[in-house]
């Protein structure tokens, strides 16, 4: 594999650190009221609480308002392309196992042009967080229609059951209202071993809808774990998913108790076989 | 004979390849060069298949114009193959003969051969076999003794074919191979078609087709990721490396579909892999994207496009050299991104390496541009001296950079220390928003501008490369061609037999084909009249490119052939010929007759 920094061939044992270092104290370019700020502070806080140092996290993004996240962090960011930030999230993830690695992008990003990444990611199961920050509106070029969005369309796409559907086995929902409540659903999905995914309600200040506006605020949401939900149920998690628009519920709707092998845990065996040479004559 | 070309063709359960395989295998340890190339119209559903192969007992620069010997295992499926299988007035013709095939068996109107010789090809399969499966062993034996081929080392690799599959089936094609041994010596041909011993063994000489080079090239390299989607041809690169990376310490990326190959790719090369991919046309249209992406944020990349016949879906198995343009001006804005293309099927090996060097030096995504018939022909290769290529990595900071890092700092060079995920210090934020040095966004007009002289300067010191071309003929020759990819193999061999009539001319073949190095260019230009360049697309794509960027002689013309159109060594003798004639008229109505082309 690639050598490290030769100071550090094997990654800094992870303590407690503050959510500080991991800010890089620029100022954030989103619009006043913007639940981004919210969603940054929560991942501030789960790393801090992960304790992975900042250079050994590669934080991937594509194009959006909330494309901008890793931008405001310590880690190391790539703020990609329009859509594909799971592919190169998961390309990072597979040539260097030991780091972290984190996505982030909106629902336009994440279930508009990049789609069909997401259930490819999900069924090779690498050990990446994708966190979809959902507004339910293209914010960046002006307040278009995004896949989410209830006026743009009939069936608007519901990106928990999406995320469901493809067999993902770590399935949140969180909102930007709530960075505390957040902050510990994103710990859980970072510590989850494979793809974790968690759709976060951060309606937009500028261009957002009224119904999912007035849904986000910490009050009206209704919390899984208060409603008894068990999550290592899946058909209930289900069900309850299909409440999206209507209710907005957070937590955990469904995590797998009996994890399957991640991409990386698959491929190691394959490495075991001895090489040939590269200039081997021909037998 | 000194060397000769034999083409067979048939359905495409006929065993065609196995008959190529064996012929290469044998031919290459008994000291032969060859070049094998095969084909067929549909892989899938079956259909006509053919192959060709060239051998002698010198170096064979490309796979030959007109066939010495035919072997025509059913007329229809061979006329489906004529475009690749050209029979002259000097080639014998070997047909199967077969209950029920047309009248007399003769071949249809347009085959004007030598002689046309029936032989019980099936029959003798079924008798000695079993099953006219035997097919490939009985043209195997007829080739054999007709050519006066090593029989030891035929029966070597019939025998490596089925040893561990099936003892019947190897002991029938044993007696099917004799049995055409046998009806061959009873039936000689009117000509001698006896190839002369070959002189030397040659040690350490190997078979490899340019997919399977490329693919060890990129181990060779170093590389420890390579992502792909499947697509003809580019398909031997990948079943090579997805079996092989693992080895290597490497991941393979079955992507879903290319552009997240590419993705992927760039995101293992920011994580300080060596990274490739590779596709074909459709594919490449697909990845331009990423292509873009990998140039601002300066990260190195190796993608492979095996070309073929476009546009869209256009001809999945045949050859063209159309995908020039399409790589030079891949992706938008304002930015050059190198392109290289392996002038034989050795060269793939040679030229996946500088890509891999460029890449990791120049911080850029490289584009290899090899072709159908490179990737897919097999050829007798002179052993690989590994002491003679050198292997760059790139540039990373030391521990003094990083403690003040810019991960995009301008430099002389316009080439800045590059960190990865891991090395405390070397955080930066990789954006294919413009950015700053430091890699912040940015909309400042100026810094834009800085940043876009970084990228495109870095990469001047390419131009001075002579080392990526060939040259080969007399310097202060009038007369001069240009060719590039597979076709260069065809024009070098032209132009040997032109030299050789007398005829002072000099060839220059790119393996750097874009940014466009003027001064070589240039230089090859000063002593000459009149330049053509040769290649395999419509429009004459290099062609149209150097007359974008070089001062080009004064008679500056392109003799081109849509793709899937085979250009003969002798069809481009006859060009060299009428370049040297004065202009009584426009020399392009000369060149237009020459290969009928508008």
């Amino acid at each position: 594999m690639i050598s490290l920094d030769p100071d550090q061939r094997t990654p800094a044992k992870p303590c407690r650190r503050t959510a500080k270092e991991y800010a890089n104290g620029l100022m954030p370019k989103w619009c006043p009221g913007c639940g981004d700020f919210g969603v940054l502070n929560a991942i501030y806080k789960a790393l801090s609480a992960i304790g992975r140092p900042p250079h050994e996290i590669a934080f991937v993004s594509g194009v959006g308002c909330s494309s901008r996240i890793p931008e405001y962090t310590r880690a190391y960011g790539f703020n990609s392309l329009h859509g594909r930030a799971l592919p190169i999230a998961q390309g990072i993830k597979m040539a260097r196992p030991d780091l972290l690695v984190l996505v982030a992008g909106g629902d336009g990003d994440g279930f508009s042009i990049g789609g069909g990444h997401i259930s490819h990611a999900i069924r090779r199961n690498t050990d990446l967080t994708y966190l979809v920050i959902d507004n339910q509106v293209m914010g960046q070029t002006g307040g278009q229609a995004s896949p989410t969005a209830k006026n743009g369309s009939g069936t608007p796409v519901n990106p928990v059951l999406y995320a469901l559907a493809y067999g993902a086995q770590f399935v949140a929902q969180g909102v930007a209202g709530d960075p505390g409540g957040l902050a510990t659903l994103i710990e859980e999905a970072i510590r989850f071993p494979g793809f974790a995914f968690i759709n976060i309600q951060s309606p937009c200040a500028a261009f957002g809808d009224p119904l999912m506006k007035a849904l986000a605020p910490r009050t009206k949401i209704r919390k899984l774990e208060a409603e008894g939900h068990n999550s290592s149920n899946r058909l209930m998690a289900i069900e309850l998913a299909e409440a999206y628009g209507n209710i907005l519920y957070t937590g955990v709707f469904y995590r797998n108790p009996n994890p399957t092998p991640t991409f990386g845990a698959l491929t190691e065996k394959l490495r075991r076989k001895p090489a040939i040479s590269d200039l081997e004559a021909p037998a | 004979m000194k060397g000769a070309v034999i083409g067979i063709a048939g359905f495409s359960q006929d065993g065609i390849a196995a008959v190529g395989d064996t012929l290469i295998g044998a031919l290459a340890l008994e000291g032969y060069f060859a070049i094998l190339s095969t084909q067929c119209g549909d892989p899938v559903r079956g259909g006509e298949a053919s192959c060709r192969i060239r051998f002698g007992t010198t170096p064979v620069l490309n796979s030959g114009g007109v066939l010495d010997l035919a072997v025509v295992l059913d007329w229809r499926n061979f006329s489906l193959s004529s475009g690749e299988l050209t029979v002259g007035p000097e080639t014998v013709v070997i047909q199967d003969r077969k209950p029920g095939s047309g009248a007399l068996g003769l071949p249809p109107g347009g085959f004007r051969p030598a002689a046309t010789i029936s032989a019980p090809i099936s029959e003798i399969a079924t008798r000695s076999g079993g099953k006219s499966l035997a097919k490939d062993s009985v043209v195997l034996g007829l080739l054999a003794s007709w050519f006066g081929l090593p029989k030891r080392r035929i029966l070597a690799g019939i025998s490596s074919r089925y040893r561990a599959k099936d003892k019947t089936a190897l002991t029938a094609n044993e007696r099917a191979f004799s049995a055409g041994v046998e009806f061959a010596d009873r039936h000689p041909l009117g000509q001698d078609l006896k190839i002369d011993p070959c002189p030397a063994r040659g040690a350490g000489r190997r078979v490899a087709d340019g997919n399977e080079l490329c693919a060890r090239a990129a181990l060779f390299a170093g590389c420890k990721f390579f992502a792909a989607y499947p697509i003809a041809p580019a398909g031997g690169i990948t079943h090579f490396l997805q079996r092989e990376i693992w080895k290597h310490g490497g991941t393979f990326l079955a992507a879903e579909d290319e552009i997240a190959a590419a993705a992927a790719a760039v995101g293992a090369s920011y994580a300080g892999a060596k990274s490739m991919t590779a596709t074909s046309g459709p594919g490449f249209s697909l990845q331009t994207e990423v292509l873009g992406l990998a140039s601002a944020v300066e990260l190195p990349l190796v993608c492979v496009n095996v070309q073929r016949g476009g546009p869209a879906t256009g001809m999945p198995t045949t050859q063209e050299q159309a995908d020039l343009f399409a790589a030079v001006f891949s992706a938008h804005g304002d930015n050059v991104r190198p392109v290289l293309a392996p002038t034989s099927v050795a060269d793939t090996f040679d030229v996946t390496v500088e890509a891999f060097n460029i890449a990791e030096h120049y911080q850029t995504p490289v584009i290899v541009l090899t072709d159908r018939d490179l990737a897919l022909s097999k050829a007798v290769l002179e052993p690989i001296n590994p002491s003679q290529l050198n292997i760059i990595d790139r540039l990373e900071p030391t521990k003094a950079e990083l403690r003040k890092y810019a991960r995009f700092q301008l430099t002389e060079a316009g080439i800045s220390p590059l960190s990865h995920p891991g090395m405390r210090g070397g955080s930066y934020l990789a954006a294919g928003v413009e950015h700053d040095e430091r890699g912040i966004p940015t909309t400042s007009g100026d810094v834009h501008a800085r940043m876009t002289r970084k990228r495109l300067n870095k990469l001047n010191p390419l131009k001075a490369r002579r080392d990526l071309f060939l040259f080969e003929g007399d310097p202060d020759a009038h007369i001069g061609l240009v060719s590039w990819g597979n076709v260069s193999g065809i024009v070098r061999e032209a132009v040997r037999i032109a030299r050789a009539k007398g005829i002072k001319v000099k060839l220059l073949v790119p393996r750097l084909l874009y940014p466009v190095a003027e001064v070589v260019y240039e230089d090859f230009f000063a002593s000459l009249m009149r330049c053509v360049v040769v290649e395999q697309s419509h429009q004459g794509q290099l062609h149209r490119l150097l007359k974008m960027w070089t001062t080009t002689p004064r008679e500056f013309m392109s003799v081109s052939k849509s793709g899937a159109n085979r250009i003969s060594p002798h069809e481009v003798v006859k060009l060299i010929q009428a370049m040297e004639k004065p202009a009584t008229e426009r020399f392009r109505t000369h060149y237009c007759d020459l290969l009928n082309v508008i």
